[in-house]
């Protein structure tokens, strides 16, 4: 539901995403049987095509050309997808959008050969761009947001972790995807400088909004909304914003250090969630998730006015209030 | 160039491709990037044998060693293991290796060689994956597959800078070595993708391992030839002929025995 109010927002962008839709179902076409049923599995899993959605709306402040726009918004798609196939390794994970996994459909081998199949085919279409800072852009991000995972798994179980810590990781992890985006979208369409950089941070901004908010609703959500038992991040050992405010009261930091870890009953799972929600923990997450939505409609205030500026802001609004 | 002088350069690439690939964590849980010092000697080839050999090429040398590391990476990871960290790493190992060929190529702005590189990676991992269908493959579909898997890469390579000569040397000597290996599993009990579809394609382990060496013979004959062929520096070849595919006398051993 959260998700179709979502894509009521651009609904404008409804042709030019079907014809990304059409290049993604292309671009993962492969000789090999498994990896072309593999990657149309995860396609057809859907998704919010938020990515793409981000770099068309960046390209409406320069000389939108969807047929340019599509070099950058059809990779960057990819190296989600690509991501997400090997997230769904290291995480052990059954179900994705309420599907079976590619790991779980075959095997870990098979998912780690679609993944690498479908990155290459995100660079193999992104070398059509010849503009070298292009590839910076994105090549770095890559990197980025490896080292935000790996930094991911090195922290977990650590209670103890400075908010910094957090904030650096989901920079990486998240918003910095979102904020290539935009700017990817904005430098093909020839965008100046400033709009470029204000549409980066803008995409900084947000991302780290919507990661905030993801982690306060893995507390606030019941297990159907979630799709997965609420305070799963903290089980896996994922440290996240609202235990990192909620631990400031001694006694629960105390039940969360002894909890963390551990084999917990369904009963203590449900106790540790509880005791976190009803903390001030999720008002003070809650607070942060805001002040970056602010920096991002910041942002865009200082950008020309249009429908493109006033969907931004419109998904910029849903980003902070949604539910689930 | 003598043996010594060859070990040397080798080294210092693979110490090149390993501070590239520098990454605290990863090194401290994973197993590290595999660089195979046969690979980097035939992606250095051109250079013993007295090519030219600017730095782009260099570099570029150095992303396709990066490349193998990071699909090396991702073969790595296993099936039916409880969630450990060293797996989760070794899954990320692979993309980050793949980040950074990505990065050091878009730095020399060498756009050309990202893209021949990711059509290479796609043809290398659709043949990975070719081994885990279930259906029978024909001998001419495993071999193909194994040629693709062990030498496409380094064939990109050679046919961009100039180098295609050395590829019929080249890929009879990798096909060697990863045939060899799989020799060397299948006597060892070990089970990989490859010995799977062998054995299913020959009914019997007994024939798989005839089949094997038999090609490692044929392999051997193919790349004596394309060195009868070329003027290749004495040591370079004898270098190839000792430290890269040094186990003919055990195959030829095993076929009298077999």
């Amino acid at each position: 539901m959260e998700k179709v109010k979502l894509k009521l927002l651009y609904s404008d962008l409804r042709p030019e995403l079907d014809k990304i839709e059409k290049e993604l179902e292309v671009a993962v076409g492969s000789n090999s049987l498994l990896l072309n049923e593999a990657s149309l599995h995860l396609l057809q899993a859907g998704g919010k095509r938020i990515r793409p959605v981000f770099v068309l709306l960046a390209g409406k402040f320069g000389n939108y050309n969807v047929d340019v726009m599509k070099q950058v918004a059809v990779p960057l798609e990819l190296i989600h997808m690509a991501s997400l196939v090997h997230d769904d390794v290291i995480d052990d994970s059954e179900m994705r959008r309420g599907q079976a996994t590619v790991k779980a459909q075959w095997n870990n081998s098979v998912a780690m050969y679609t993944g690498d199949f479908i990155l290459a085919r995100a660079l193999e279409y992104i070398t059509v761009i010849k503009d070298s800072e292009i590839h910076k852009i994105l090549s770095k991000t890559m990197i980025e947001v490896c080292r935000g995972e790996i930094i991911q798994i090195e922290d977990k179980y650590k209670l103890d972790q400075s908010i910094r810590d957090y904030l650096r990781r989901i920079k990486r992890k998240t918003a910095l995807l979102i904020s290539s985006s935009c700017e990817l979208g904005a430098t093909v369409s020839g965008t100046d400088a400033e709009t470029a950089a204000r549409l980066r941070r803008f995409g900084y901004f947000i991302g780290m909004s919507f990661q905030i908010t993801d982690d306060i609703l893995d507390f606030t959500s019941t297990d159907e909304e979630l799709g997965k038992p609420a305070g799963s991040d903290f089980i896996q050992g994922n440290i996240t914003i609202p235990v990192l405010f909620a631990r400031k009261d001694p006694k629960i930091y105390s039940k969360l250090k002894e909890a963390l870890g551990k084999d917990l009953s369904d009963e203590e799972r449900r106790e540790i969630v509880r005791m976190i929600r009803d903390s001030n923990a999720m008002q003070e997450a809650k607070l942060l998730s805001d002040r970056y939505l602010e920096k991002a409609l910041e942002e865009l205030s200082h950008l020309p006015k249009g429908p493109a500026n006033k969907t931004m802001r419109k998904i910029a609004l849903f980003i902070g209030k949604r539910k689930f | 160039m003598n043996e010594l002088q060859i070990h040397s350069k080798i080294t210092s690439m693979e110490i090149d491709v390993l501070q590239a690939l520098r990454q605290r964590t990863l090194d401290k849980y994973t197993a590290g990037p595999s660089i195979e010092r046969a690979r980097l000697f035939f992606l250095l080839l051109p250079f013993f044998d007295g090519q030219q050999w600017p730095e782009d090429v260099e570099d570029s040398a150095k992303t396709v060693a990066i490349v193998y590391a990071a699909l090396h990476a991702h073969d790595q990871v296993k099936e039916d293991t409880p969630v450990s960290k060293s797996q989760q790493l070794t899954v990320l190992a692979g993309d980050f290796y793949s980040g950074i060929y990505y990065q050091l190529l878009s730095n020399s702005n060498n756009i050309k060689m990202i893209q021949l590189l990711a059509s290479g990676i796609i043809g290398v991992s659709e043949k990975k994956a070719t081994l885990y269908e279930s259906q029978k493959m024909s001998i001419a579909g495993i071999e193909n597959a194994a040629e693709v898997i062990e030498t496409r890469l380094l064939r990109i390579f050679y046919d961009y800078y100039g180098f295609s000569q050395y590829a019929s040397i080249a890929e009879p000597a990798l096909e060697y070595v990863y045939f060899s290996r799989q020799l060397d599993y299948l006597q060892s009990g070990i089970e990989t993708n490859l010995l799977s579809k062998l054995n299913q394609t020959l009914s019997l382990p007994m024939y798989s391992e005839r089949w094997l060496l038999d090609k490692l013979d044929m392999l051997h004959h193919e790349l004596n030839k394309a060195l009868d062929g070329q003027q290749l520096d004495f040591h370079v070849k004898n270098f190839l002929l000792h430290q890269i595919t040094p186990h003919q006398h055990l195959a030829e051993q095993l076929t009298r025995e077999g």
